[in-house]
């Protein structure tokens, strides 16, 4: 009883609610549930009933009379009205949901149960940026994945929930510090820079700049600073599309090379106001540590090297065998220092509705994240977004606006605990002493929790707003405008307090510092475009012109601050007895471009599209700044072929499609043209003005060339779909940072390469609805994706500063290594291939063993099912690839740092085979250098192969009889919860030795719709 | 109507964005290069950094990371109490690699203030509207860090490129030069340096270098090449400015702001600041935090020297173990105004170079006058050798216990006098004979081949 009283008061809030909005949104709601009349029809009666599905109300459902202009949306839960003849025919239309068509057959109450339409995947409309099209007809390479197949995973970046999911796409988490980065790179390497493989984001039709902010001194994540990916919350969005070819990405010109990732936020939808809630939480842990030798391990190794070198008398800085350190205690120091469980919670919260003319959403949603390393850490972020979309009453005129502004708060320590935890002796003393301080050991223990005094701490706040305004001319000319505006403020700080350092060093703290960064980027975009569209006979024309203008000002300032008088202050810049400025900057960048697309579509058969742009930006010096793209994309419907569909009845969809045109790169940073000299920060008396870098003033636009051919097939009334994809890309004209010898007084320079890379592969995509069934269905979605990338040609390779790092023919991303060959049995040393003959192995003329850290191949098989209201979806991602593993950058088995377990079988005496070497310390040169060799050798690499339970979630609807009509969903979420790998190291996704690797996650929700 | 007003609003939006719209300016936080060497101000900032990077990094810094500490521990000057993860145990125990981020840091640091020098040599040649008198002494100044750099450079990893221009075409691909062919080139730039240098200091404090300063610079240079004559000109050309410069009778006085024996020290980076050297060296309470002075070094002062009471430090610990740390510079933390600056060329090394330069011609009077200033200024007895091979080990002990962790000199001095086999495998178990050499850093040698072969022992 108390429950149902609890319920519905809360329905009497609702509707409280929902008068409001009734009353904002005027009486346009009245008018599309009950249609007027028309005079002329005869025997007209209103016939009601509700639509539903799945035993829940379906809100907006649009229902029409077949043959008349009569439309209706379903309102209040599920429930319509519309005005028909006894002999007319209703349709029920909802996107994602199968088309239904019911005869009246004089009836006045139709109750309706919709299905999902889980076969029909023609009718999906692509977003292609500037225009969309169905997805049947789409002549380009473009993947799209909905809210519906990522808004189970418990994950605060959008590049996580693409994780796995899409064919070409392969995206790896750098670090596992809460509000850290991702790499992801789109059908592989293109460009030679290492920064320059980022794909261009769009929001909403904005550009927005990936590029990192932040400066390396003052953030908290160690392999990469903040990215502002961050800002966007997965549960804002509705869809993301991914633009792979030319045919999709010419339109992007400069920009589109290394594809576009298109990300629309939710919209309303017209109808009953719907609210939804949402709590989860849950907690995380370090997928896979280290395993490390444990002290009686370690203290054998240590006596044993030094035994070796015939030393008993221990040196005054081998605390850990010299009697200052206690030899009985045994750390795992990972599990102390990042074995924590770090908590997620999540409230997200939205109302949405509106009529059939004006549409609105607001959604608000708060996180926060604690960490896995001791100390009060935590990561909060909350955002809100909110759209309006509105259509005038003649239907000419529409507007769309959204509006999203995220607010950030990260507070890390300023290192990586891991990077201490795999080294640190394990029976090196406790943390605190016994009066609860950190305990210094008598000066020869560097506590690691001295960072928990420091502190890093990042704010951003970020904006992003658009107006999309259109307005038909004609029936078939449509003239539209987007405008876009960001704003992103970020401050982030360091402190480094004196309380960090051990007391010996009789630091006070006037040696206390502040680090400090501010960086600002706004930008503003224009986009007016005019769309015309033509039909005679079978055939269909679409043409679309439309210009951009863009502008983005940037400023970024990094400052020290030291010496205070207290460290209580040192937040407190102006306390500061000294203020260095390390770095500031402002930058413009303008852009500038006209684009256009003719699309031709005859009888649904044949489909051409050509796509063109040409653009202009500030990065480029004058004369280099203009550029055009273009792309020719086809496309072959066999499948409406009458002979086709009359002869294989079966193929219910069967595509050809091609592509070839050209994108560019501008990814270079601005300025990097002029020679200038900038103010260094450091004062000698005035303040130091230095050289900028070494200049290059004829630099240009770095060229893609995309091909590509695909089959799309769809069997069994699309039951079974498959696309069959092969491209080829060749970028030459590579524009990069040359790296130059430090002679020269610079570490690169910015040029054209006359090399040009090529990336090819196969894409393989496969959907199956497995069962279906009213109580159960069961769908599998498979990509898989086989990568090549290849130096094509690069002039003057052998003389350049990338002779020791490329080889034609072989991927950008190798590694040459010197080649390992066993155990000398005698000296008990590493022994390399010595492959010049010269009798000393030294690089780089003996680093002669290639190793390709690309993934050979990569995919994801993600299943859904569901069994009444009970539903499990789960995600395997697969890659095959090689890392480096736990004796890459290993100090030398003896010396004071901890060693990977392994490591116990080592050389002791002439004849053994180890398979590790002789424990050593830092005074055996020879064993000291076999060791760094070992750590660039081919045995530093190996298998990092891994299929991983990415993502599982269980969720449930509590039967709406239950809850009196309240959706009611329970959910349990798991993240990298699974996984087989045989890599000898921490996490085989990783690349970042030693640092936190990411997490596992488990988390519960519960979600309310109402 | 309507619709030929937005259509031609549309076409008129489209067309209005002619090529200008990506034209942008200079950023305000940038100054042309042309324009920095048209006005006397901009161009002594460009030079003033180039201070500013030898005092923050690259080899001559008071930093851990600047010679000064690192060959103190390479050597047998400093012990070494840090932690194990710090990159100075490597030099302790002379165990570099050729991956070695330390090492690649100094070199890369000496090339950039080579490049920067390069840039003022080079912008003021070109500028219309400097005064000669300006012209001049930037030109020479730039000599003379030029010539300073390389001459570190080359004391570190033997044979190494000599750069003179700012043209990477050139820079990227340079190889080598004997070292014969780079002491040519240091006398050469520190000649046309003191020919080109005003005998005045320019501003305060002797922060930027005078004629005497490139002299004596030229004078150690001499000695190095074994110019012994050349060496004993030079560096009296420079003792015999007695209205500039003289030996502190108050050894407390050598070290400080402004000590008269200072040729040339670098302005501390801040108004009230001291110098890193302070902060690198000094300890409160042991053990110690990075490095201490050796005991070999301090049982290398004499009975008496009043250098190891004034310029070192004892620290006990809580068990009564004892500690040294240098104590030339007193100051590790602010000040009200600045008090002591980092010393890079002082009279008293000039005194030993004359000394030295005087005994190998056999002027052993004069070489023992030279060397009984300093000893006396130290509170010690005249010296009692009497040969040529006696006073030229009384100069080398001298040297040790005058020039303690200054950039290197012990080291440089084991060096040239071929002794480190000799003298440093007694207390540095890890030293072998091919580590007179620093590695080239591999990643050099991996962009610019013409930088191989590598030094022996890496």
């Amino acid at each position: 009883m108390k429950t149902i009283s609890f319920i519905s008061g809360r329905r009497h809030v609702s509707y409280l609610f929902l008068l409001v909005f009734y009353i904002s949104t005027t009486n346009a709601l009245a008018h599309t549930n009950i249609v007027p009349l028309s005079a002329t029809e005869q025997q007209q009666q209103t016939v009601t009933g509700t639509v539903t599905y799945n035993n829940m109300p379906m809100t907006g459902v649009t229902i029409t009379v077949k043959g008349k202009n009569t439309t209706a949306i379903s309102g209040e839960d599920g429930k319509f009205s519309i005005s028909a003849n006894g002999t007319d025919t209703l349709i029920f239309e909802y996107l994602g949901f199968k088309t239904q068509s019911i005869a009246l057959n004089n009836r006045t109450i139709l109750n309706i149960q919709l299905e999902e339409d889980v076969n029909d995947l023609k009718e999906v409309i692509i977003n292609a940026g500037y225009y969309s099209v169905k997805d049947s007809e789409r002549t380009g390479s473009i993947s799209k994945i909905t809210a519906k197949d990522f808004e189970k995973q418990p994950v605060t970046n959008v590049l996580a929930a693409m994780q796995g999911r899409m064919a070409g796409v392969n995206i790896t988490q750098n670090t596992g510090i809460a509000g850290g980065g991702f790499d992801i790179e789109i059908r592989g390497q293109n460009s030679l820079r290492s920064g320059g493989n980022n794909p261009l984001y769009v929001i909403d039709g904005v550009p927005y700049a990936s590029d990192l902010i932040g400066a390396r001194v003052t953030s908290p994540e160690m392999p990469m600073p903040t990215s502002p990916l961050n800002s966007l919350n997965p549960g804002d969005i509705e869809s993301i599309e991914v633009l792979r070819d030319a045919d999709a990405t010419a339109i992007y010109g400069s920009r589109g090379a290394n594809g576009v990732v298109l990300v629309t936020t939710k919209k309303g939808k017209a109808g009953k106001t719907k609210f939804i809630a949402n709590v989860s939480s849950g907690f995380g842990r370090v997928t896979r540590f280290r395993k490390l030798m444990n002290t009686q391990q370690y203290l054998q190794m240590r006596k044993e090297a030094f035994t070796n070198e015939n030393i008993t008398e221990y040196p005054s800085w081998a605390t850990d065998i010299n009697g200052e350190w206690p030899q009985d205690r045994d750390t795992d120091w990972q599990e102390t220092l990042a074995g924590g469980n770090a908590g997620f919670t999540t409230v997200q919260g939205s109302v949405s509705g509106g009529s059939e003319n004006t549409q609105f959403l607001v959604s608000g949603n708060y996180s926060r994240e604690t960490t896995v390393f001791p100390g009060d850490f935590r990561y909060t972020k909350a955002n809100v977004l909110s759209t309006i979309n509105h259509k005038s009453e003649n239907k000419k005129f529409t507007l769309g606006f959204t509006a999203g502004y995220t607010a950030r708060d990260n507070k890390q320590p300023s290192i990586d605990f891991m990077q201490e935890a795999i080294a640190l002796a394990p029976n090196a003393p406790a943390l605190y002493d016994d009066a609860g301080n950190l305990n210094w050991q008598n000066n020869t223990f560097n506590n690691p929790l001295r960072y928990l005094q420091t502190e890093a701490g990042a704010k951003t706040y970020d904006l992003l707003a658009n107006a999309q305004l259109g307005y038909s001319i004609l029936e078939n000319l449509q003239l539209r405008s987007s405008f876009g505006f960001t704003d992103l403020r970020h401050k982030e700080t360091s402190a480094l307090p004196s309380t960090m350092f051990a007391p010996s060093t009789g630091r006070t703290p006037s040696s206390s510092s502040l680090f400090a960064t501010t960086a600002n980027r706004q930008s503003w975009i224009i986009e007016p475009q005019l769309d015309y569209k033509i039909s005679i006979g079978k055939a269909k024309l679409q043409a679309l012109a439309g210009a951009t203008f863009q502008q983005q000002d940037a400023s970024q300032m990094t400052q020290q601050f030291y010496g205070f008088a207290s460290n209580a202050l040192l937040y407190n810049p102006g306390s500061a007895s000294r203020i260095t400025t390390l770095s500031s900057g402002e930058s413009v960048y303008k852009y500038q471009a006209f684009f256009g697309r003719v699309n031709f579509n005859f009888a649904q058969k044949y489909i051409i599209n050509l796509t063109g742009r040409r653009d202009g930006s500030s990065r480029f010096g004058p004369g280099n700044r203009f550029a055009n793209f273009g792309a020719v994309g086809a496309a072959w419907i066999f499948s409406n072929e009458k002979l086709i569909s009359e002869k294989l009845p079966f193929l219910s969809m069967g595509k050809l499609r091609a592509s070839y045109g050209t994108s560019g790169n501008d990814q270079i940073g601005d300025y990097q043209y002029l020679d200038t000299y900038s103010t260094s920060g450091y004062s000698y008396g005035v303040s130091g003005l230095q050289p900028t870098r070494l200049f290059n003033p004829d630099f240009a636009w770095e060229s893609n060339k995309k091909l590509e051919a695909a089959l799309e097939t769809g069997f069994l009334n699309d039951r079974i779909s498959t696309t069959v994809a092969w491209y080829r890309n060749r970028s030459s004209n590579q524009l990069v940072g040359i790296p130059l010898p430090g002679t020269t007084g610079f570490s690169e320079l910015q040029a054209n390469l006359d090399a040009e890379v090529e990336n090819s592969g196969w894409e393989v995509t496969l959907r199956t609805v497995n069962v279906k069934t009213e109580n159960f269905s069961w769908i599998t979605s498979i990509n898989y994706t086989i990568a090549k990338n290849k130096l094509l040609s690069f002039p003057g390779l052998e003389s350049s500063s990338y002779a020791n790092q490329l080889v034609i023919g072989q991927p950008l991303n190798i590694v040459k290594s010197y080649h390992y060959t066993g155990l000398d049995p005698q000296t008990g040393l590493y022994t390399f291939e010595d492959a010049n003959g010269d009798g000393r192995i030294s690089e780089p003329e003996d680093k002669t063993a290639i190793k390709n850290l690309n993934p050979q191949y990569f995919g994801g098989v993600q299943n859904q099912l569901r069994y009444g209201n009970l539903q499990l979806d789960f995600l395997f991602q697969f890659v095959k690839q090689l890392n480096y593993n736990q004796y890459y950058g290993t100090a030398a088995p003896g010396n004071m740092m901890n060693q990977p377990a392994a490591v116990v079988s080592h050389w002791q005496q002439p004849g053994d085979t180890g398979p590790y070497q002789i424990y050593a310390t830092d005074l055996n040169d020879a064993a000291i250098t076999a060791n760094s060799q070992f750590g660039s050798s081919d045995a530093a690499i190996s298998d990092g192969s891994y299929i991983r339970l990415k993502n599982i979630s269980l969720s449930y609807d509590l039967p709406l009889k239950w809850t009196r009509g309240i959706g009611c969903r329970l959910s349990v979420q798991g993240q990298n919860m699974l996984t087989v790998t045989s890599f000898k190291g921490a996490d085989p996704e990783f690349k970042s030795p030693g640092y936190l690797p990411p997490l596992k996650t488990i988390t519960t929700s519960l979600q309310l719709t109402f | 109507m309507k619709n030929i007003f937005f259509t031609t609003c549309f076409l008129l939006l489209c067309l209005s964005g002619c090529d200008s719209f990506t034209e942008v300016e200079l950023p305000n936080s940038q100054l042309t290069s042309n324009a920095v060497f048209e006005d006397q101000a901009t161009a002594d900032a460009v030079m003033a950094d180039i201070y500013t990077k030898i005092r923050d990094n690259g080899l001559l810094t008071g930093n851990s990371w600047g010679i000064s500490n690192q060959l103190g521990l390479y050597g047998d000057e400093l012990d070494f109490y840090g932690n194990p993860l710090d990159g100075s145990l490597a030099f302790y125990n002379n165990a570099l690699l050729a991956s070695s981020t330390e090492v690649a840091d100094m070199w890369n640091n000496s090339y950039n203030q080579v490049y920067a020098a390069n840039a003022v040599i080079e912008g003021v040649a070109k500028s219309a509207s400097l005064a000669q008198a300006d012209k001049d002494r930037l030109t020479g100044e730039a000599l003379f860090v030029r010539a300073l750099v390389h001459f570190y450079l080359l004391q570190c990893f033997g044979d190494v490129p000599y750069v003179t221009t700012t043209d990477y075409n050139v820079n990227r691909s340079v190889s080598r030069q004997p070292e014969s062919i780079v002491y040519g080139l240091l006398m050469a730039d520190l000649e046309g340096a003191v020919s080109l240098l005003p005998e005045a200091y320019t501003g305060a404090n002797r922060a930027r270098p005078n004629k005497w300063a490139a002299t004596a610079l030229l004078s150690r240079v001499y000695l190095y090449e074994g110019l012994w004559a050349e060496a004993s000109n030079a560096a009296s050309a420079v003792l015999n400015q007695t209205g500039l410069y003289g030996v502190e009778t108050d050894l407390d006085r050598t070290f400080v702001i402004s000590s008269k024996s200072t040729l040339w020290q670098l302005m501390a980076n801040s108004a009230g600041g001291n110098t890193y050297e302070a902060q690198t060296f000094i300890f409160f309470s042991g053990p110690p935090t990075v490095s201490a002075l050796s005991p070999s070094l301090m049982a290398a002062f004499e009975q008496g020297d009043q250098r190891k009471a004034h310029w070192t430090k004892e620290i006990t610990g809580d068990n009564g173990e004892t500690w040294y740390h240098a104590y030339k510079y007193k100051e590790n933390s602010s000040t009200g105004s600045s008090k002591e600056y980092s010393i890079v060329l002082r009279i008293g090394e000039l005194y030993l170079i004359r000394a030295e330069a005087r005994a190998e011609q056999g002027e052993l009077i004069g070489a023992k006058e030279d060397l009984d200033i300093i000893r006396s200024a130290a509170g010690l007895a005249p010296t009692t050798a009497v040969t040529q091979t006696d006073i030229l080990n009384a100069v080398l002990a001298e040297r040790r216990v005058e020039l303690f962790t200054e950039y290197g000199h012990r080291f440089f001095d084991l060096k040239r006098a071929d002794k480190l086999d000799a003298v440093l495998p007694v207390t540095k178990p890890g030293w072998d004979s091919s580590d007179r050499l620093f590695p080239i850093p591999a990643t050099e040698i991996m962009r610019n081949r013409n930088l191989a072969p590598q030094n022996a022992g890496y």
